[in-house]
């Protein structure tokens, strides 16, 4: 009877795939296997009980396997056991040395796996993944103590490691913000152009009427009239409109367009606004969460790369590395990182796998956001890997899914009246790329849509913002990469922002969860905007940073290289909203309107324009390599 | 006397062709280990895919058709690329700019086609190869003995 239930539980807790009851299958097939007395000279229970025992591994391999488990590789058998937290038996008696079933034999253990205790099965469950981690080598001689100290540090490291790949993404996706803002301050530019033009042909129709007027007058204006011509050289002009008869149209219409100008202005100030809050918070997820399971595990930032964001956050400075970057792992550099001499600590040290809730289990593949709803996204994508994989990280999301081979068919979809939350497009495709798609779209369409591309040069990206694109996921994209692009623009279908405090009890999954689950505690941090502030003037700040531009582990960092010069710019309009006022937007004004108008919209320009975005050096870091 | 020898269980090594970190977080995705559901027929869908567009590069190359080639190439880096599998979308990229008339950095040449075309020709030699060498570790993986 309890058997029955706890397949019912199975079966409803590994949801969704298509292997659904998979967390304990494997175990019952085991226990199936062991019951079958023929099989006694190959693989049987222990004496005891308590464990079981492969003798003959060739056999085992050949024939058994292949019946129960439909393969025949023995090593991804002992995986699979490590899985479910099976131990191999590991007989160190000095005396005896092997093991009393032969020295061929391999034992393995879980003290729930009992022969005769059916029951007992039901608690045996698949331990959660660990994180990434490269094959190692254990010297068992290494004293222990030592062994802590480096799987502490490696921890550590492998958060930094985690925190400075999601911080390029998030630098990476301020820079694609800042474009997009960009262009529009460069439409108001030459909006603003149109209303002087406006005016000056007002004024100058006016001028003209004045004259004729003047000449021709009846004995009512005469008076005012005169009085005005003489007043004519003044552009305070506009006092006669009222006198006119007809309607001042040309001016009606500039005001009109002035007004709506200084609207855009006033969002487009809203937007860097809300960026630089976000820089902010992310900013401080360099500091990795106080974590109560490891109370030694150095919370800080040495290595060359991340000095400055060291510096930028001072109070991290007093924090320091227990191993410098010339004998430490630097987690800059992928060879350091795939090569790192030492195991993670076992996962047992972090989770016991009985206590951990069953849920749990599961939850570093099927991660749940906490959306409100399950938001719908449209993923246009020609290339069928792509789009499986795309579409299986969505799903792993808790996203609804649809998919178009081109961007004719999502143009065709959403067109039809399909809803989406989001749409993710490919650039290159047949029949319609993505840009024209997007486009289109626009036409009568506002929901978000991200480009996903490997194209991601800024001239590239400043295109598809132009045709109404919101955002770049840049290709390949991560997994991590595709949550933070779904958190960012669907974070009005987002519950409570903790609502995954549960993650937390993986390392690495509180990590990704980072920019929701911090942003409390970053907000309450008062030190960190005025140090921002304070500090990003000075470009020997970003010294330290150009490093990784050397190196780069992963190509979707690229961007960065136009990315920082950027990403300061909303400093300047970091102070409070109140500040919004009429001074702080002239001089907004002033700057742009020193860029000249023949650059706008005109691509290949617009590197010129970055260049006076960011007059403080920052123009070597040019494209990497 | 138990002891735990589990530490070290990660994945294999797929060497310097393949993308680890990439290529798990697709295997992080199987629901299965033990048949790898997911990720093979993501994998093998990708065989498939590959054969297809070596024997469409091959044809352009007869025909001299430096745009097909150039779109092949696009093509076969995004799906390599989002597998990990680095040599193949390296030389992919290649010939995606080989056949755009640009260099292996993408900047613009005044190579004449005939050259083009060669670059492209030695390319998709390597590439082959490359792929050759990620199928059979990948098989392997898969405990795919077979052929």
């Amino acid at each position: 009877m309890r058997f029955d239930d706890s397949m019912d539980r199975d079966q409803a807790m590994g949801g969704g795939g298509s292997s659904a009851n998979s967390s304990s299958d494997f175990v019952r097939k085991l226990y199936k296997m062991l019951e079958d007395p023929s099989y006694s000279q190959v693989v049987r229970w222990g004496d005891d009980g308590g464990s079981f025992v492969v003798l003959e591994n060739e056999r085992f391999t050949k024939s058994i396997l292949p019946k129960h488990f439909k393969h025949s590789n023995f090593a991804s058998f002992v995986r699979q056991l490590n899985k479910y937290d099976f131990h191999k038996v590991r007989h160190n008696n000095e005396e005896t040395g092997h093991s009393p079933y032969g020295s061929g034999a391999w034992e393995f253990k879980h003290p729930e796996f009992k022969a005769n205790n059916k029951d007992s099965l039901d608690n045996i469950r698949r331990k959660a993944p660990a994180p990434r981690k490269p094959p190692q080598v254990v010297d068992e001689a290494v004293p222990t103590q030592q062994m802590d100290l480096v799987n502490t540090q490696l921890v550590a490291t492998q958060q930094q490691l985690q925190q400075l790949q999601q911080r390029y993404e998030e630098l990476n996706i301020h820079n694609s913000i800042l474009t997009q803002e960009l262009i529009g301050v460069q439409k108001t530019v030459v909006n603003h152009e149109h209303v002087m033009q406006n005016v000056m042909n007002y004024l100058h129709s006016v001028d003209a009427r004045q004259r004729r007027d003047s000449k021709i007058g009846g004995p009512f204006a005469n008076a005012e009239e005169n009085a005005a011509s003489s007043a004519n050289a003044d552009p305070a002009q506009q006092q006669m409109s009222p006198l006119e008869d007809e309607p001042a149209s040309p001016l009606q219409n500039a005001s009109k367009l002035l007004h709506e100008m200084s609207a855009d202005v006033q969002l487009n100030y809203k937007n860097l606004e809300h960026m630089s809050e976000v820089h902010n918070r992310n900013g401080t997820i360099s500091t990795p969460p106080p974590d109560g399971r490891h109370p030694r595990a150095p919370t800080s930032a040495g290595s060359s790369s991340s000095m400055g964001y060291a510096k930028l956050h001072g109070e991290q400075d007093a924090v320091v590395y227990p191993v410098g970057q010339t004998n430490g792992i630097d987690p800059m550099y992928s060879e350091h990182i795939h090569n790192i001499p030492y195991p993670m600590p076992s996962k047992e040290e972090i989770v016991d796998p009985r206590v951990a809730a069953p849920a749990g289990r599961k939850k570093s593949t099927q991660v749940d956001p906490g959306w409100v709803r399950a938001p719908q996204i449209l993923l246009v994508e020609d290339d069928q890997t792509c789009r499986r994989i795309g579409s299986k990280f969505l799903y792993s999301f808790r996203c609804a899914i649809d998919s178009a081979f081109d961007g004719l068919e999502a143009v065709n979809k959403m067109n039809a009246g399909s809803k989406y939350d989001l749409v993710l497009m490919d650039i290159i495709m047949p029949n319609l790329d993505g840009v024209s798609a997007c486009h289109l779209i626009r036409q009568f369409d506002h929901t978000p849509i991200i480009a996903m591309t490997s194209n991601i040069r800024s001239d590239d990206i400043s295109m598809y913002f132009q045709h109404g694109m919101n955002d770049v996921l840049p290709k390949p994209f991560t997994r991590d990469g595709l949550l933070n692009m779904l958190e960012k623009h669907l974070g009005h279908l987002k519950q409570i922002p903790d609502g995954m405090e549960p993650m937390a009890q993986h390392p690495g999954a509180s990590i990704t969860q980072g920019s929701g689950g911090h942003s409390l505690k970053d907000e309450s941090s008062p030190t960190q905007s005025p140090s921002t502030i304070s500090n990003w003037q000075s470009p020997g700040q970003f010294s330290g940073i150009s490093p990784t531009q050397a190196a780069p582990p992963h190509q979707y960092m690229h961007p960065m290289h136009s990315g920082f010069g950027q990403e300061q710019s909303p400093v300047q309009y970091q102070p409070p909203h109140t500040e919004m006022g009429a001074p702080r937007q002239m001089q907004h004004r002033r700057q742009i309107s020193e860029i000249g108008s023949d650059d706008i919209s005109n691509d290949p320009k617009r590197q010129r324009m970055y260049d006076q975005a960011n007059p403080m050096g920052m123009q070597p870091m040019t494209r990497p390599r | 006397m138990a002891e735990s020898e589990n530490g070290s269980m990660a994945l294999p090594d797929f060497g310097d062709s393949i993308d680890a970190l990439t290529f798990e977080q697709i295997l992080e995705m199987d629901d299965d280990e033990e048949d790898r559901e997911f990720s093979k027929s993501i994998v093998y869908g990708f065989f498939e895919q590959a054969d297809a567009t070596f024997k469409k590069m091959d044809s352009a190359l007869k025909d001299n058709d430096l745009s097909a080639l150039s779109s092949l190439g696009h093509f076969l880096k995004g799906s390599s690329a989002t597998l990990g599998l680095t040599k193949v979308k390296d030389s992919c990229e290649k010939i995606q700019h080989y056949g755009q008339r640009k260099d292996v950095n993408g900047n613009p040449t005044h190579d004449n086609d005939a050259r083009c075309l060669s670059l492209i020709s030695d390319t998709v030699k390597v590439v082959k190869a490359d792929y050759e060498e990620v199928e059979r570790v990948l098989k392997r993986f898969y405990g795919d003995t077979g052929k």
